[in-house]
């Protein structure tokens, strides 16, 4: 098995306006389950959102952040699904 | 099934949505979404963006990020619901994306109603809706250079000053 795109299921991560730019990147694609970890060959459930944050190493969740999936707004705990297009959004300043 | 008769449209309304990446008039844009239209009532909100910060220092521009796709999807979603919930005739949306200029429109919504309770609180409620639920983030950027992403919304109303019992209602 390859660890590339073709690869395990994968997610694509999305961060905006001032999360964005204390993780220093808007954009990255990663494996649904954590690679270092058998999740993925032994049936393990994939994560929530809040689960995959974690992940991130961005340190514990941000005030007021809402996440979006598939650019649609979901709770922290949504499981998420291979090709999910995951977002964490800083709190909503428009208009 | 509803009473034909009744005035009521839960899926005739009008949504006209849009992002500028540009300086637009938003005069020149209501001025063909309003002639000729058969509507009563129409409600008109531009909000521009102020010559200073939250923090009261002057102000050299906002940058105004969003979320391709989302946010222009979240806007017909926001729109179609407070079109539906007050049987308004059309709503219209315009927001700046990018860099924006004190004293340029920031936002201009728009509803045509047959009467102006429906257009005037369509109107309002849907502002707050796209100023909370419409993923854009603002940055004020200084007249030195420097970048601050603004952490909340400007309140609906200026508090009043002590002791005063009237107030002013700003814009945006």
């Amino acid at each position: 098995m390859t660890t590339d795109l073709a690869g395990p299921p994968h997610l694509q991560v999305r961060l905006f306006a001032g999360l964005r730019e204390q993780a220093g990147w808007g954009e990255r694609h990663l494996a649904l389950h954590e690679p270092a970890t058998p999740d993925a060959h032994n049936g393990a459930p994939p994560p929530t959102a809040a689960q995959l944050w974690q992940r991130l190493g961005l340190g514990p969740w941000p005030a007021g952040v809402r996440v979006a999936v598939n650019r649609e707004f979901a709770e922290p705990g949504r499981i998420l699904a291979a090709g999910d297009e995951v977002a964490y959004l800083p709190p909503i300043t428009g208009g | 099934m509803a009473d034909p008769s009744s005035p009521l449209r839960e899926s005739s309304t009008t949504l006209s949505i849009a992002l500028e990446a540009w300086p637009f008039d938003p005069f020149a844009v209501l001025r063909p979404w309003s002639t000729g239209s058969a509507a009563a009532a129409e409600a008109h909100f531009i909000g521009r963006v102020r010559g200073w910060s939250a923090a009261g220092e002057p102000l050299a521009a906002l940058e105004l990020e969003h979320y391709p796709g989302m946010t222009e999807a979240q806007l017909e979603r926001l729109a179609a619901a407070a079109a539906a919930r007050h049987a308004v005739r059309a709503v219209l949306v315009r927001h700046r994306v990018g860099r924006v200029q004190p004293g340029e429109a920031i936002v201009l919504v728009a509803v045509a109603a047959d009467r102006r309770g429906p257009a005037q609180r369509c109107c309002q409620e849907l502002l707050e809706a796209l100023k909370h639920d419409a993923p854009f983030w603002k940055k004020e950027v200084g007249v030195a250079g420097q970048g601050r992403w603004v952490d909340g919304n400007t309140p609906l109303e200026e508090p009043a000053p002590p002791g005063q019992g009237t107030q002013t209602i700003r814009t945006a």
